[in-house]
């Protein structure tokens, strides 16, 4: 009896001193003047060269085992058509209902993963990006058919795509790969351009094999390297 | 780093090409004797042989880094550089699409006089000749202040620098004005009255540390693109919060996570009652305030500027922290929220956010805030703010004020640009003008110590009579100007010479005397100077078309016609480097020391101060800024090394609404063009995708007009009228009884009807708020 009184009592003691606590402590706080906490570590977020080579990779098994849609195949030419040089963003080549939006709420709904699209009889382009939300910070629709004056820009020639060094080696790279780091985006599915899409998309370390041939910097040329004085 | 990731790239791809080319040989000599391959191989490597150079940005004031393709001379694609802190390799589509400005089918290339109503083409120093001459005639018959120029925040640093010089220094006028008066005056006058410093103390790296964005009146999802979507990095990674504070529902309301409406005119209000929620929750960061921060109020009631030769001088007096306290009385969310249409929940939660200790705040605003009749003072609440919260100078914790144009800040601001302006100080102060007039080797007295027309009243002058001689650079005023009739008819009177320095026909080489064709951007040798503080280097990658040459030498040219050989010694190969050392000695110390060239040649850009070989991220903190000289925070912009806390009411604007004129007329940018258009319009991708002006309602007001998308409306204000289509429920919407145009388009003018209202202390016009009717046509 006396025990479990006790303990009862000890109970509401211990109940009591953890009240009186937890009030102490946010009384003492809120006395606290207003201050700016220590810097937490840098949450500087870069966009490495490497990041998202991976990312569609669980979907490289499906996309091997699909079959491929000869007649709805998007080319090569369609691809480049679409925007004003080699490595410009695409045009948006359809309507665009709502212009307010952001992107990721609207935009990825179809062009994250792709698919068929009854309306347009075509394939659904991959965004590499989708992290990208304010899709329409790069990529506009057009609206009007008529330039306001003419223009005799002429953008940088699409590469060639047969740049195997090497009967049978393995292609280069030839383009950026900033925003464009998931290769299997562009280079595998149904809405891949024919010419580029990969035989392979199971191996889904690009990189393994292909290198990345884009000059970003001049040429210095050739390295030469300092001889050693050598006593003969 | 730069260095290794070169050799890297360069070795890789020379191994490749050695090995192809080794192996290629390898396999003919052995199959086909006398055949060898290494020319084919050579071309069978992909043709990414495009050469590419860095520079910053055309467009706009937040200075991305891209890379230029250079292939056969021309420019022939853009790419975001990864190695810029500024975008990270990620660009806008006015950035991707930039080179293409340059290659416009009507480019002007020739210099043009006009010989009774007809354009003629000449020889250029033919054309500079006849500048100089006229100019000095004009200045014997009507004097030095009958001469002016006009220039942009699309300067380089170079081209604003000689300006002034030849200006300022050698004729002896402060009739030196650029359109960056149109776009963030209010910045400047409210950092010189809070700080006595212009420019952010702050950086961009500020966006990765914050915990909440407020945004002021700015559609940041289009007019800052880039920085927003790092804006976006931090929502989705972090959970940062961004709190869009508007007059219009857009793109960046959308993604914002909270969106709060208010009505023109009363973001004066809800700054104040946000600051009264501080001070009565006990939110004030006492020892900050007690330490680096002053209390000062200035005159009210202090005018809107819109008649000729208005004049204002602001008479600041201090005040105590009680007094400061009795006024913010009259700012209760209760009471606000019967003026600012914002429930006073909103202002609570608004309040609570920059009041919670464990938040890092950062604001950015730009034109909402700064085409404001009271700019300066909306800019001082905002830091009124801050300062009682000390949420200031440290990461993350930043009122950041952003900028429009490429080098508003490099050439504006920096070089100063602006009537009372000098490349360090200002014409008033004697001290100033010593130092200035040492470095550019004039007599002390050829500087006028008192500044003469802002920009608009320089425009009036001209309408007057005052100003005879105007030549324009690098801009639009003929689409820019508000009230634009009035300053488009003044252009046309007799008597009147105006020469404009262009790279495309627009409106206001359509009233020009002479037409001189620009170098732009990459096609001549320059610097920019962003919204953060940095500098950036660009050389020229192509050649300018036919004759065109850059501004900086087509004002040396005409410096020397004029007969001041001695001050523009410059060499025509090495100008730009030499000019940019000149400027460099005005800003000596650590206040505001600028990198050397060799510096920003190698990397992209450098934020002044730059001290020591570093750059100064956060200013006024002893921690980050090697000016400081006492602990913890340092305003030195002020001689008490305090910054101010401003007592500034709410006022009305001064066109309200009424029964004749009952809707807002409110005009701004869209995402896919730039300032006036004349280069972005001529980028078919762009002009494609917004080929024209249209007016926004709201659709409860489009219903009750019975006015849908396409339908064409007619707007008329006391100044004129015009017709345009309607967009309802497109790019953005209005509240209720506004209408937005923007103001891009030279075909639709609507600054033809615009109020031409102007903050009395940093002479900005506001643009964003005049009384229209509206009626469907």
């Amino acid at each position: 009896m006396a025990i479990k009184r006790l303990f009862v009592l000890g109970l509401f003691f211990i109940l009591i001193i953890a009240i009186f606590t937890t009030g102490l402590f946010s009384f003492q706080t809120s006395q606290e003047e207003a201050m700016v906490p220590a810097l937490s570590e840098s949450a500087v977020i870069d966009i490495p060269q490497e990041k998202g080579v991976f990312e569609r990779a669980h979907l490289a098994l499906d996309y091997s085992n699909m079959p491929v849609d000869e007649n709805h195949s998007r080319s090569l030419k369609t691809y480049y058509d679409n925007r004003a040089y080699h490595g410009a963003p695409p045009s948006i080549p359809h309507e665009v209902n709502n212009q307010m939006s952001m992107g990721g709420k609207d935009c990825l709904k179809c062009h994250e993963n792709g698919g068929w699209v009854e309306k347009f009889g075509a394939y659904t382009p991959v965004v590499p990006h989708p992290e990208k939300r304010n899709c329409r910070q790069c990529h506009v629709p057009a609206t009007a058919k008529d330039l306001f004056m003419g223009t005799t820009f002429k953008g940088a020639a699409p590469p060639s795509i047969h740049n195997n060094a090497l009967t049978g080696s393995p292609p280069i790279i030839p383009h950026a790969i900033n925003l464009r780091e998931n290769c299997l985006s562009c280079h595998a599915g149904p809405s891949a351009p024919k010419e580029i899409r990969v035989s392979h998309p199971e191996r889904v370390n690009c990189r393994q094999c292909h290198a990345h041939n884009e000059q970003t910097t001049i040429d210095i040329g050739e390295f030469t390297r300092k001889t050693y004085d050598t006593t003969d | 780093m730069k260095e290794l990731e070169f050799n890297r790239v360069s070795n890789r791809r020379s191994f490749i090409k050695k090995m192809a080319r080794l192996s290629a040989m390898a396999a003919a000599a052995a199959m086909f004797p006398g055949i060898l391959f290494a020319d084919e191989q050579e071309r069978m490597l992909p043709s990414g042989e495009l050469e590419w150079k860095k520079a910053p940005c055309r467009f706009c004031g937040v200075g991305c880094g891209v890379l230029v393709g250079l292939e056969k001379g021309k420019a022939v694609a853009v790419k975001g550089d990864p190695a810029s802190p500024v975008n990270k390799g990620l660009c806008c589509v006015k950035g991707y699409h930039s080179v293409m400005a340059m290659y416009g089918k009507d480019r002007l290339t020739k210099p043009l006089v006009k010989k009774n109503g007809k354009y003629t083409a000449v020889s250029m120093d033919e054309a500079l000749t006849l500048i100089a001459s006229k100019m000095k005639e004009t200045i014997d018959e009507y004097g030095k202040d009958a001469v002016s120029m006009y220039g942009s925040g699309q300067w380089t640093i170079p081209d604003g620098y000689v300006a002034s010089k030849l200006f300022k220094g050698c004729l002896g006028t402060n009739n030196v004005e650029a359109n960056a008066r149109l776009c963030m005056a209010s910045a400047v006058t409210g950092f010189l009255t809070s700080f006595g410093m212009d420019e952010p103390m702050g950086c961009y790296e500020d966006i990765d540390h914050a915990n909440v964005f407020v945004l002021w009146g700015n559609n940041m999802a289009e007019m800052h693109p880039v920085l927003f979507s790092r804006l976006l990095d931090q929502q989705m990674r972090r959970g940062a919060k961004i709190i869009d504070f508007a007059t219009r529902t857009t793109r960046t309301s959308m993604a914002a996570d909270k969106s709060i409406l208010f009505k023109p005119q009363t973001d004066l209000a809800v700054a104040n009652a946000i600051c009264y929620e501080i001070v009565n929750n006990g939110w004030v960061n006492k020892s900050f305030v007690e330490k680096y921060c002053s209390f000062s109020k200035g005159s009210t009631d202090i005018g809107y500027g819109i008649e000729d030769k208005f004049k204002f001088k602001d008479v600041p007096e201090g005040i105590d922290f009680e007094a400061y306290k009795e006024f913010l009385k009259d700012y209760t969310p209760e009471k606000v929220q019967a003026i600012s249409g914002v429930s006073a929940k909103d202002i609570k939660y608004m309040a609570s956010l920059y009041g919670d200790p464990n938040k890092k705040v950062m604001s950015l605003w730009c034109m909402g805030m700064n085409q404001h009749t009271r700019g300066t003072w909306i800019n001082n609440l905002v830091y009124n703010i801050h300062l009682l919260t000390g949420k200031i100078s440290t990461p993350g914790n930043s009122p950041f004020s952003l900028t429009g144009q490429p080098s508003a800040c490099g050439t504006v601001r920096e070089v100063g640009t602006l009537t009372h302006k000098l490349p360090h100080g200002v014409v008033m102060n004697e001290e100033h003008r010593k130092h200035a007039a040492e470095i550019w080797d004039v007599p002390v007295e050829n500087i006028d110590p008192k500044p003469s027309y802002h920009t608009v009243e320089m425009f009036r002058a001209l309408d007057r009579g005052d100003i005879r001689f105007m030549w324009i650079q690098v801009t639009n005023p003929m689409v820019t100007m508000p009230k634009l009739n009035r300053y488009r008819d003044a252009t046309k009177k007799e008597g009147r010479f105006i020469v404009v320095s262009d790279i495309y026909p627009t409106p206001t080489t359509d009233i020009a005397d002479v037409i001189l064709p620009s170098a732009m951007w990459i096609e001549r040798e320059g610097m920019y100077g962003n919204s953060e503080r940095r500098t950036q280097y660009f050389e020229q990658m192509v050649e300018p078309p036919g004759e065109a040459i850059s501004d900086t030498w087509q004002i040396v040219e005409v410096a020397k016609k004029l007969g001041f050989e001695k001050q523009f010694y410059y060499n025509e190969d090495t100008h730009i480097e030499e000019i940019y050392a000149e400027y460099r000695r005005h800003h000596e110390g650590k206040k505001h020391n600028m990198a050397p060239l060799e510096v920003l040649k190698a990397q992209p850009g450098a934020m002044w101060p730059y001290v020591d070989g570093k750059s100064t991220q956060w200013r006024f903190n002893s921690t980050y800024d090697p000016a400081c000289t006492q602990e913890g925070f340092d305003f030195y912009g002020k001689p008490d090394h305090r910054a101010v806390i401003w007592q500034r009411p709410y006022e009305a604007a001064p066109e309200i609404p009424d029964e004749e004129y009952p809707f807002w007329l409110n005009t701004g940018r869209v995402l896919e063009h730039w300032h006036t258009g004349s280069m972005t319009r001529r980028i078919p991708v762009l002009h494609k995708a917004m080929p024209h002006a249209y007016a926004e309602l709201n659709p409860a007001d489009a219903k009750a007009m019975q006015v849908k998308t396409g339908d064409k409306l007619r707007l008329t204000t006391r100044r004129g009228s015009i017709e345009i289509p309607a967009a309802i429920n497109e790019r953005g919407v209005p509240t209720p009884g506004q209408v937005f145009v923007p103001f891009f388009d030279e075909n639709l003018l609507i600054n033809d009807v615009t109020l031409d209202a102007f903050c009395p202390i940093s002479k900005q016009p506001d643009y964003k708020k005049c009384a229209v009717k509206v009626e469907k046509v």
